[in-house]
């Protein structure tokens, strides 16, 4: 069986092109809101403690993921925006695949004081650089511009 | 051994803190919101591609399957009762019969909404029984939306068309004598 006819006017239709609405909503959740209402306020970080297992969890959270205990409000403990750098890479495209014209550098920051750790962009222009060990603090928006999500980190730098 | 645990179904309360439309309004909780580039291109072939291009120049068109001896809407390149290639092209009329019908009270997006969107299957005159396409229903009250009534397309003025099935905006009812 063969199909003898095509369409052969090449200004006919080729495709049927859509976009599909997908968004995505995140509230943060008890901790979470504590955190980045935190965070929008001052230059520094929420952990809690959990005394059980002698163990500073970085972000804030309500459980220890370890022991499932419960963090008591006095627990909350302010934290440097600061830390060193345990993992990095260096990327060259972006999210959709397309080449960057300045690729960055995304690192695993173990935060100052605490047990954790956050993902985290390393403003710099060292590209060969082993950032492995490296002290980072964090560089923040504007307080005025500020709106409670993880853009409001503008980068990391080098101190 | 530890003595085995009877499921109580859900409990009664879940404990957890309530978030209202309004905290997230007025922005009293604190959230991410993301809208990710979704776009797709869907393939059209040579039956589609000449039946949006048909469609723009204000006709429906249907093809002929000459083994199974039905006009099919909208058109395909083989048959998907005898799998075998489909014959000529049909121009239909822009008239048919309402086969099936909803009236939706919710909007795209699952909103309630006042005025209720008509949408239902209509088989095209002049093509096989029960061959057509979905579209919605216009100039009428949704009581008089009927199965088996008879409907004709309005279509959008012959500038605003661009190959789209929403060339045609709806369909209205066939009052008798029109054509």
């Amino acid at each position: 069986m063969t199909f003898t006819e095509k369409q052969t006017d090449p200004t006919a239709p080729m495709h049927w092109r859509g976009d599909m609405q997908a968004d995505y909503f995140y509230p943060n959740g008890v901790a979470g809101d504590k955190f980045f209402k935190h965070l929008m306020e001052k230059d520094s970080f929420l952990a809690t403690k959990c005394k059980k297992c002698d163990k500073i969890l970085f972000p804030a959270r309500l459980y220890c993921e370890d022991c499932f205990e419960e963090i008591p409000d006095e627990d909350w403990i302010e934290v440097p925006a600061a830390g060193t750098v345990r993992l990095f890479t260096v990327a060259t495209i972006n999210a959709q695949g397309k080449k960057m014209e300045e690729p960055k550098v995304i690192a695993m920051i173990n935060i100052d004081k605490t047990d954790g750790a956050m993902l985290g962009i390393i403003n710099t222009k060292e590209l060969k650089r082993d950032f492995i060990g490296v002290n980072v603090k964090a560089v923040f928006r504007p307080k005025d511009k500020r709106e409670g999500t993880l853009k409001d980190i503008l980068y990391f730098e080098v101190v | 051994m530890a003595e085995e645990k009877k499921y109580e179904g859900y409990p009664k309360y879940a404990p957890g803190t309530h978030v209202s439309t309004k905290d997230i309004t007025e922005r009293k909780i604190t959230y991410t919101w993301w809208e990710p580039e979704v776009q797709y291109a869907w393939s059209l072939g040579p039956a589609m591609s000449r039946f949006l291009q048909e469609l723009k120049a204000g006709k429906i068109v249907g093809k002929t399957c000459n083994k199974c001896d039905r006009v099919i809407v909208p058109p395909r390149m083989f048959c998907e009762y005898c799998f075998g290639p489909t014959g000529e092209w049909v121009d239909l009329k822009d008239t048919g019969t309402v086969e099936t019908y909803s009236i939706s009270y919710l909007d795209p997006d699952a909103r309630r909404i006042e005025e209720p969107i008509l949408i239902g299957v209509i088989s095209i005159d002049g093509a096989s029984p029960q061959h057509g396409f979905m579209h919605y229903f216009g100039e009428m009250k949704p009581e008089e939306l009927k199965i088996g009534m008879k409907v004709k397309a309005v279509w959008k003025p012959e500038n605003e068309r661009e190959g789209s099935i929403t060339d045609i905006k709806y369909f209205k009812p066939l009052k008798g004598g029109e054509e």
